[in-house]
């Protein structure tokens, strides 16, 4: 199986032409198997018992940071849609939507950028080496985002501006209401753009996989919730954080 | 790119029954190639640009070939030739349209076989794409046909997608105009596909220029009585008078009550990548009568939206001529 397909330019040479789109089952396949496997292993575990989601709630995610969050989601599902729909041979007029659904995908994107920047606690989500710790003793607890919803967040963040970068170099390609297409890319150049968006749109099909799998577990779902609402609990606070590294006031 | 003398080796299957040719489709999926009177095929095959891993001929089987009429109009098979078309008496009494366009395809030799099926199946015509260069519609990754440097005068104005080919098919205008109805067969049953969404533009569908599917044969075009009859016009603007494809052609039916129009449909050919319904003209030609004051004022609907490309422009005031004709009295 390739991983790179090549065709050859006008002037003969071989160029790169895109990602191997046969990747895409490959990496269906790989998240089916983790996601069955982690589900296997985590089944068998004896489960502890539930905090309580009553009493006393802590805000989590301020309402804007939410709204984001599901702008983003539904912006990357039509993407996808978009994206992959015509791959796997269901046809339809999909342009128009996946450029609109990126441009908004970009807009939250940017929107994100700059609150972080300025309006929330960036340490809160950056890794330390310390991080890694929790992996290995159960009873370090995290601040307020554990390294795996860090490593999420770290991996998300790379593969949705590579997507971007990527895709807005395709607009350019296109016509819009605000320009007509160019055209101007040599092909090898238009050849790693087109592979640097279909690599970053595979691994983000595995990532939000996994992301999606996770929002679901059982033991997962108040952080789910709290997407949606806004709040956890204070007994889901202290089960699975550390509200000294997570005081009440930052949240 | 390398030139041949001679046609690859290729298998080639030659069924006498529809549910031969069927299964022989099913078998070999997208490397099977169906073959009508060749007109298409053997130039891509010649050049090696495209490369079939069977083909299967469609000319031994009796059932796609003839023309038949039904309870509501008329049945034309799939492997009919063009000349058959154009010499059946039917087709010139009631659907005199069909005939002129099938008249004005290619030449005299390639309307001896060319075959209605393979006429409105045909490949877009773009030169790049054409040499076997990996363009959009050739799963490739870039236009051209359209890029600062691409020779574009026989392009598209409207629809284009990323690809910016046109319809080459005569035919289709006509039996788009006459709300034909493609009949496309499978394995797995019959589908019955309205002509105008028979041909596909590159927003839907880029490597293809029709919605049939890769198990599926068109094995007869029916066209309905409704327009029986009508007033037709047909025109076609090439460079040659044979031999030669379409820069923009109309196909146009109308129905009159006395000298005045009651319904009708413009269809123009070399314009997009389907052919190209003219909606804002079909409303306003009704209620209007035929001369030249109604042909200036729908000619300049016609072109409304056109995207010229680098070398096309002339294409606009041809299309808004061949109404004006269209419209004479």
């Amino acid at each position: 199986m390739d991983l790179v397909t090549y065709k050859n330019d006008v002037w003969g040479r071989e160029v790169i032409l895109g990602v191997s789109w046969d990747l895409l089952w490959v990496v269906i396949v790989a998240a089916f198997v983790i996601i069955a496997v982690h589900a296997v292993v985590v089944g068998n575990r004896k489960q502890k018992p539930r905090p309580s989601s009553e009493g006393k709630r802590i805000e989590r995610h301020d309402g804007k940071d939410r709204i984001f969050h599901w702008v983003m989601a539904g912006s990357v599902i039509v993407l996808l849609i978009t994206g992959i729909f015509p791959i796997v041979g269901i046809e339809f007029s999909w342009l128009t939507l996946h450029w609109a659904a990126g441009l908004v995908l970009t807009a939250s994107v940017l929107f994100h950028i700059v609150r972080s920047l300025f309006w929330q606690d960036r340490s809160s989500m950056s890794i330390h080496p310390t991080d890694l710790r929790e992996t290995v003793d159960a009873s370090r607890k995290p601040g307020k985002y554990s390294i795996e919803q860090k490593g999420m967040h770290l991996a998300v963040t790379v593969l949705v501006l590579l997507v971007i970068g990527s895709g807005l170099v395709m607009f350019a390609m296109i016509d819009t209401p605000w320009w007509e297409r160019t055209n101007a890319l040599s092909e090898a150049t238009l050849g790693w753009v087109f592979l640097v968006h279909g690599l970053s749109t595979l691994a983000l099909i595995g990532v939000i996989s996994l992301h999606i799998y996770f929002a679901l577990r059982p033991e997962k779902l108040f952080y789910t919730r709290s997407m949606i609402k806004g709040w956890i609990s204070e007994d889901e606070l202290k089960a699975h954080h550390d509200p000294e590294k997570w005081p009440e006031d930052s949240a | 790119m390398p030139s041949y003398d001679v046609m690859p080796d290729v298998p080639l299957f030659q069924p006498a029954e529809i549910g031969d040719a069927l299964n022989l489709v099913e078998q070999f999926g997208k490397g099977g190639w169906v073959l009508g009177g060749g007109q298409d095929t053997y130039g891509w095959l010649k050049d090696r640009a495209k490369q079939p891993t069977a083909l299967i001929d469609l000319n031994g089987i009796e059932a796609l070939h003839g023309i038949r009429q039904t309870d509501d109009g008329l049945e034309i098979g799939a492997t009919t030739t063009l000349r058959e078309i154009i010499a059946n008496p039917l087709i010139k009494r009631d659907y005199e349209l069909l005939a002129s366009a099938a008249s004005r395809v290619a030449s005299p030799q390639i309307r001896n076989v060319g075959t209605l099926g393979g006429n409105v199946g045909q490949d877009a015509r773009c030169w790049y794409y054409r040499r076997g260069l990996a363009c959009y519609r050739a799963g490739g990754n870039l236009c051209y046909a359209d890029s600062p440097q691409g020779m574009n005068r026989e392009h598209a104005l409207f629809d284009a997608s990323r690809c910016v080919a046109v319809s080459p098919s005569d035919t289709a205008t006509a039996l788009v105009a006459l709300q034909a109805t493609m009949i496309a067969r499978s394995v797995n049953g019959r589908r019955e596909i309205a002509a105008e969404d028979f041909f596909v533009g590159p927003a839907t569908h880029i490597t293809n220029m029709t919605s049939l599917e890769p198990d599926e044969i068109l094995t007869a075009v029916r066209i309905p009585s409704h327009w029986a009859g009508s007033r037709f016009y047909f025109e076609k603007v090439a460079d040659r008078d044979v031999w030669d494809f379409a820069l923009v052609s109309i196909a146009v039916v109308m129905t009159m009550d006395g000298d005045t129009i009651t319904n009708s449909r413009f269809v123009c050919g070399g314009v997009a990548c389907t052919p190209y319904r003219l909606h804002d003209v079909e409303n306003a030609a009704r209620g209007r009568t035929l001369s030249d004051e109604s042909g200036d004022a729908l000619a300049a609907l016609a072109s409304q939206g056109a995207k010229p490309l680098n070398y096309n422009h002339f294409k606009i005031p041809l299309m808004e001529n061949l109404v004006r004709r269209a419209m004479r009295g």
